[in-house]
């Protein structure tokens, strides 16, 4: 049996990895605009020691599975598969395919040729399945990360990089190894119906005024959640490395994960507002976007602290730049939910009628 | 620290600015020759800008019509991670900062202009990503884009990492004595070139006074 599935396409934020990318991939294929999916949502969640050394680590609130904390606004959820085995594995992956459904699969960048990890780096990364060839033994891939691939493996190759124990050699293998692959991999799921899908910006300012309500909800116990988990979850990481403690696997990991929450976030609302002309959103994207890079910072000062070469305060000035650029922006969205029409107002209907028949 | 314009000879190109010598405050590494792939870490992960794809160290190149000092490696390297340094300048009267800049990630943060007057503002660096196939957002122009990526281990080739030419505005009508940089390690400078202010500006700034 021969499979290539159709509509499986590249896509990618240059300020995201690769969960973004394959559940990117992975929505479309469902028929979800991606962007959209991926970049209405926009809030902070991390539990204190939940980092895991993977590429795709994002942080989960109980209960709720990968792709439904990255997307809330969508009726959109994930399974991971955890087989016994690397045949298992093959044929739970292969079985999806026939059906017609992509998958991502977890792979070890070591054993990839395409990968420029190959034979030198551990990590823990994530790419798309979507064909095989039972014949030649071959499977299709779709990786976005640069540098792109899409074309044919030897199942073989991706057999290895499933199944590796993904173990550290040397001072590189940082961050996402020592964490076998275990062949696991990533159902996308779609919860259809009434409730289910949604027409692309169906209800804009009503993602946004979610996340505000997000960013002002106080963290439950034991975890760091909106505005408040920031400055408290910086607060912490300042004081440890003040103290002497290691911070750079878990800052460097949440602040990655922080900063692709905020630039394809900023994009959408850039998108939307310019698609349907609302007032204030290319603004307000704009703004989005600066506290984005503030985490570019601090991810490097994270990964720099290895060394000992970033005192606490570095990291203290950054949090209060941060959190003051976060402030301005959260206001920045009332002020927008303020002057945006409502997604009943007929002139958003109007704009949102004549932005789906272009398609 | 005082810094300073180059000593290397520009009259025999055409091009705006004066660019500075940087090399006391360098304290990054970023190029490689093939030869010796594991001598640098632009960024986190060890990879570096394969050397023999860029002007020689040292010299003189002009990039859309601005001049720059291509970094002259040293001990010290041959960038600069932004980690609030402050780079004098010979005081004078400049319409523009010009940079040779590349970051990990894009990012962009404050920098401040500091003016013989005492007076200091605050002005936006926009730096952007050096990571192969990740489009420029900040408007800058590619100085050189590379076809190969150094690993420690190995040459990755069919990846294009880019050095950017970036550009800071210096809107105030006075002598710049210095700027200060951000601290944010994830922007890396390789050459700062100030542009006098134009004839235009100037005239503007006599016709006011009169």
């Amino acid at each position: 049996m021969k499979v290539e599935l159709d509509g499986v396409r590249p896509w990618r934020h240059d300020l995201a990895g690769c969960l973004h990318a394959c559940v990117g991939t992975l929505v479309d294929h469902a028929g979800f605009p991606p962007l959209e999916v991926l970049g209405s949502f926009w809030g902070f969640y991390y539990r204190p020691g939940d980092i895991r050394p993977e590429e795709y680590y994002f942080p989960c609130p109980d209960g709720r599975s990968l792709v439904a904390s990255l997307a809330p606004h969508h009726p959109v959820g994930s399974r991971w598969w955890w087989p016994e085995d690397a045949e298992q594995g093959w044929q739970q992956v292969r079985e999806q395919v026939a059906a017609g459904v992509p998958v991502a699969v977890a792979v070890d960048n070591f054993e990839l040729p395409f990968r420029p990890a190959y034979r030198d780096v551990h990590s823990n990364h994530l790419v798309v399945v979507r064909g095989f060839d039972d014949e030649r033994q071959t499977v299709s891939v779709l990786d976005a990360i640069p540098p792109f691939f899409s074309g044919e493996l030897p199942l073989a190759v991706l057999t290895a990089a499933r199944d590796s124990a993904n173990r550290p050699a040397h001072a590189r293998d940082m961050f996402f190894a020592d964490d076998p692959i275990g062949n696991r991999w990533l159902q996308l799921l779609v919860e259809d119906g009434p409730g289910g899908r949604q027409p692309a910006g169906a209800d804009p300012a009503g993602y946004l005024a979610g996340n505000l309500r997000e960013f002002q909800a106080g963290s439950e116990p034991g975890c760091y959640r909106g505005r408040d988990g920031i400055a408290r979850f910086l607060a912490d990481m300042c004081d440890r490395l003040a103290a002497g403690y290691g911070i750079t696997d878990e800052l460097f990991v949440v602040a990655g994960v922080a900063l692709a929450g905020a630039a394809v976030h900023a994009d959408w609302v850039a998108e939307t507002g310019r698609r349907q002309q609302l007032p204030g959103w290319p603004e307000l994207a704009r703004q989005i976007s600066r506290t984005a890079y503030h985490w570019t910072a601090i991810r490097i000062l994270a990964a720099l602290s290895r060394t000992g070469d970033v005192p606490a305060t570095r990291l203290r000035a950054r949090r209060a730049a941060l959190l003051a650029e976060l402030d301005r922006t959260l206001a920045a969205v009332e002020v927008v939910l303020a002057t945006t029409e409502p997604s009943g107002h007929p002139n958003h209907r109007r704009a949102l009628a004549e932005e789906n028949s272009h398609g | 620290m005082t810094d300073r314009l180059t000593d290397r000879p520009t009259d025999r190109l055409t091009g705006l600015g004066r660019p500075l010598d940087l090399r006391g405050h360098f304290d990054n590494r970023g190029l490689t020759p093939t030869s010796d792939l594991a001598a640098g870490a632009f960024n986190v992960w060890s990879n570096t800008f394969p050397a023999e794809q860029l002007p020689p160290e040292g010299s003189i190149v002009e990039i859309g019509g601005v001049l720059f000092e291509f970094p002259a490696g040293s001990e010290r390297g041959d960038n600069l991670r932004c980690g609030g340094q402050l780079i004098e300048l010979p005081p004078g009267r400049y319409d523009w900062l010009y940079l040779l800049a590349a970051a990990e990630r894009r990012t962009e943060d404050l920098l401040y202009l500091h003016y013989t007057d005492g007076s200091v503002d605050p002005e936006w660096l926009r730096v952007s990503d050096f990571w192969p196939q990740t489009p420029d957002r900040f408007g800058a122009l590619a100085a050189f884009r590379c076809s190969t990526l150094h690993y420690p281990r190995h040459v990755q080739h069919g990846v294009d990492p880019v050095i950017w030419r970036h550009r800071v505005p210096v809107p105030r009508h006075a002598e710049l004595a210095a700027l200060r940089l951000p601290d944010n390690p994830a922007a890396h400078i390789f050459a700062i070139t100030p542009v006098p202010a134009d004839d235009a500006s100037l005239c503007c700034v006599e016709e006011v006074r009169r």
